[in-house]
């Protein structure tokens, strides 16, 4: 299991149309990944649960990576983290 | 425990500054949105603590309690029997949006709230009545005579021999009042031990309630005419109004303990009291008035013309009654009916205004209701054509008295009539004594009619009035939902009225990508969006700009307004539903304000993307 540490950047946090881009770079692996807000937490790889969350800028997230791909997914995750957020 | 709504409403009601604070009450799908009159009054910490009020905001000049679906509506109930507040709040809303119109269009207004819902009685009716009269009228076929004319005529006549009754019950259901006491006033109306109205002309007679003390010649004071009030319609309705405040008055003012006891006795017998004594007074002097002022006003054309005007107005009136009279004095004197060619005429003028309604209208709720009232009033059944429609869109019905009036002076200078009386229009051909001359005058009057009609009406586009109105928005700005994105698992109705794009034309790069998901974009022309199908609502976002939905086939729907609305941080939308809500297709789920967008400088596109449309194998939009 694979988990990234993010405090999220973006002025407008993890909003409707960047949390597609995440999900959609999470949905080509077959790993399952779970995002933690605070005591909340959400199947990333569902943008509506994801945009549920309402993750906004400064708010520490904590992500979850299970599955035989996770090392990829992982990897792939945190670039497109970095890119956007 | 369940909660206690009456205790929930009571506490509400005890720390907004009581019920004179409160300028209006509504409530939408978890909300109790109330309308203060001084915030200084609001004990906001207290009501914060009430046991049932989940939190509390502000929000368009509106206090705001969230209280949770299907709790809402009753302590919502609670609040206004404590209150005494009037039930309907689309009503309330739509009334406060009427106020801004002029006098004599919010005096309309009621009368097409009571009507509009009591047409399929009278228009039922109405149609039978044409038929069976026009066949009891055919010379030769003897049918009036058969029993099966007698049992046809009394299923034809019902709902307008007790039309009081129909009438008294929409009334108190559109001013708020009881319904089963608005039903006690309207059958208290035409009791059987009153003369029945139609044949008032034959005397009747009058309870002294206080002796004679008289007022005029013919009336004395808290004098009571034994006359029921058979086909009226105004009286009735003011009658009712008077009830509903009555009731209303007491509600406030008797101790609940007593309630029960006191307020609907004292109700009914004060509207009775006032009603045959005052109301009902007043009407039987202005008919008698008319009577006479129309007996005159035969005698030339250009009196023939005024009386095709005003014809309908009597009508709405309820003055009408005693026409007959004229109608039967004149085949006893000269044996020869030329009143009828005025009513004909004016009812027929209705027939063409109303028929230009139905045609014209692009609203089914509006087709529905006119094309059959016209076919009644074909019939000589104007009823549900004056009141259902031509009178509360008003042009239909001046045309309908131009087209009269012209019709009427057709009639008086060609000198055709009738040779019995009892019905007009195409019935009317079964009485008139010449068919060629009658065809011409019911070509004009309705012709005009309807050529005016058609020319001048046009129908009033609803739209959304402002903030407050938003509930009545909701409800009158609906629009035909139609599909926007299909896939096997199901179909995604258009969230939005407007005019629908391609997902590449959407102006973002992520959205148009389709990266998201199969979609496309809306260009708003409203500012409400609808559940496009049934589902649940499984997010809004914080900045409230955009809602995720699941629905059936496990599709998950992202509706987003506007591009980088984000940004707005939720200035200028407001979401009606929560986390977690189930909507029904059609439900209103988010309000949003195109100028707060327009001023925020972002496009108003509304996005729908299935966001799940990988998992489906064929997805069209």
């Amino acid at each position: 299991m694979k988990e990234i540490e993010f405090t999220v950047n973006d002025p407008n946090g993890i909003h409707a149309r960047p949390a597609g881009i995440l999900v959609k770079a999470l949905k080509v692996f077959n790993s399952k990944v779970t995002i933690y807000k605070g005591d909340k937490n959400a199947d990333m790889k569902k943008l509506l649960a994801l945009m549920g969350l309402g993750v906004k800028q400064g708010d520490s997230i904590k992500i979850q990576i299970e599955g035989d791909d996770e090392e990829a997914c992982a990897a792939e995750l945190e670039k497109a983290l970095n890119d956007n957020f | 425990m369940a909660l206690d709504y009456r205790k929930c409403a009571q506490e509400i009601v005890d720390h907004i500054g009581g019920r004179d604070n409160v300028a209006q009450a509504a409530h939408c799908a978890t909300r109790l949105r109330l309308v203060i009159k001084d915030n200084s009054k609001v004990d906001k910490e207290y009501l914060d603590n009430v046991e049932g009020v989940k939190g509390m905001f502000e929000s368009n000049g509106q206090l705001q309690l969230i209280i949770g679906t299907g709790t809402v509506n009753k302590v919502y109930d609670e609040f206004l029997s404590i209150t005494g507040m009037t039930a309907a709040t689309k009503d309330d809303v739509k009334a406060a949006a009427a106020a801004k119109q002029p006098l004599w269009k919010q005096l309309l207004k009621p009368i097409g709230d009571v009507f509009v819902p009591i047409l399929p009685a009278i228009v039922a009716s109405g149609l039978m009545m044409g038929l069976v009269e026009a066949l009891g009228k055919i010379p030769g076929l003897n049918f009036a005579g058969t029993d099966w004319y007698a049992f046809l005529d009394m299923v034809a006549n019902t709902a307008f021999a007790y039309l009081p009754v129909i009438v008294a019950i929409s009334a108190a259901r559109v001013f708020g009042g009881n319904i089963f006491l608005g039903a006690v006033i309207g059958l208290l109306m035409i009791h059987s031990a009153l003369t029945n109205g139609w044949n008032a002309a034959a005397g009747y007679e009058v309870w002294y309630l206080f002796g004679h003390i008289r007022i005029t010649e013919s009336y004395s004071l808290f004098q009571i005419n034994q006359l029921g009030y058979q086909g009226h319609v105004i009286p009735v309705i003011i009658a009712v109004l008077l009830m509903s405040n009555v009731e209303k008055w007491f509600h406030k003012h008797v101790p609940e303990m007593l309630d029960l006891f006191v307020t609907p006795l004292c109700t009914v017998l004060i509207t009775a009291l006032v009603t045959f004594t005052i109301i009902g007074p007043i009407f039987s002097g202005l008919e008698t008035m008319v009577l006479n002022g129309a007996q005159i006003l035969v005698k030339n054309p250009l009196g023939a013309m005024v009386m095709g005007a005003i014809y309908p107005v009597t009508v709405v009136m309820g003055l009408h009654h005693m026409y007959n009279v004229i109608e039967a004095g004149m085949l006893s004197s000269v044996g020869l009916n030329t009143w009828m060619p005025i009513a004909s005429a004016a009812n027929f003028a209705q027939f063409g205004a109303c028929l230009a309604v139905g045609l014209k209208s692009q609203s089914n709720k509006t087709k529905v209701i006119a094309v059959p009232s016209a076919l009644s009033a074909a019939l000589g059944i104007t009823e549900p054509a004056i009141f259902g429609v031509n009178l509360r869109f008003y042009k239909p019905f001046v045309a309908g008295m131009v087209g009269g009036a012209i019709g009427s002076i057709f009639g008086a200078i060609t000198g055709i009539g009738a040779t019995a009386y009892g019905v007009t229009g195409i019935p009317g051909y079964l009485t008139i004594n010449n068919a060629g001359v009658y065809t011409v005058l019911l070509l004009v009057s309705g012709g005009i009619a309807f050529a005016g009609t058609w020319t001048f009406w046009k129908e009033e586009v609803k739209k959304p009035v402002n903030k407050p109105a938003d509930e009545a928005a909701a409800e009158t700005g609906k629009f035909e939902q139609k599909p926007v994105i299909t896939c096997e698992a199901g179909t995604i109705l258009a969230p939005v009225k407007g005019n629908v794009i391609p997902q590449d034309k959407i102006p973002d790069e992520t959205f148009a990508s389709g990266v998201l998901g199969a979609g496309v974009g809306i260009e708003p022309e409203d500012e409400t969006i609808y559940a496009p199908f049934d589902g649940e609502v499984s997010s809004v976002a914080e900045s409230k700009h955009a809602i995720g939905l699941s629905g059936p086939g496990d599709m998950e729907v992202l509706i987003h307004v506007g591009v980088d609305t984000v940004a707005m941080n939720g200035e200028g939308f407001e979401p009606l539903v929560e986390d977690g809500e189930k909507v029904k297709m059609g439900q209103p789920i988010l309000k949003f304000s195109k100028a707060a967008i327009k001023a925020a400088d972002h496009p108003d596109v509304v996005v729908v993307i299935l966001t799940n449309s990988d998992d489906y194998n064929e997805v069209s939009v």
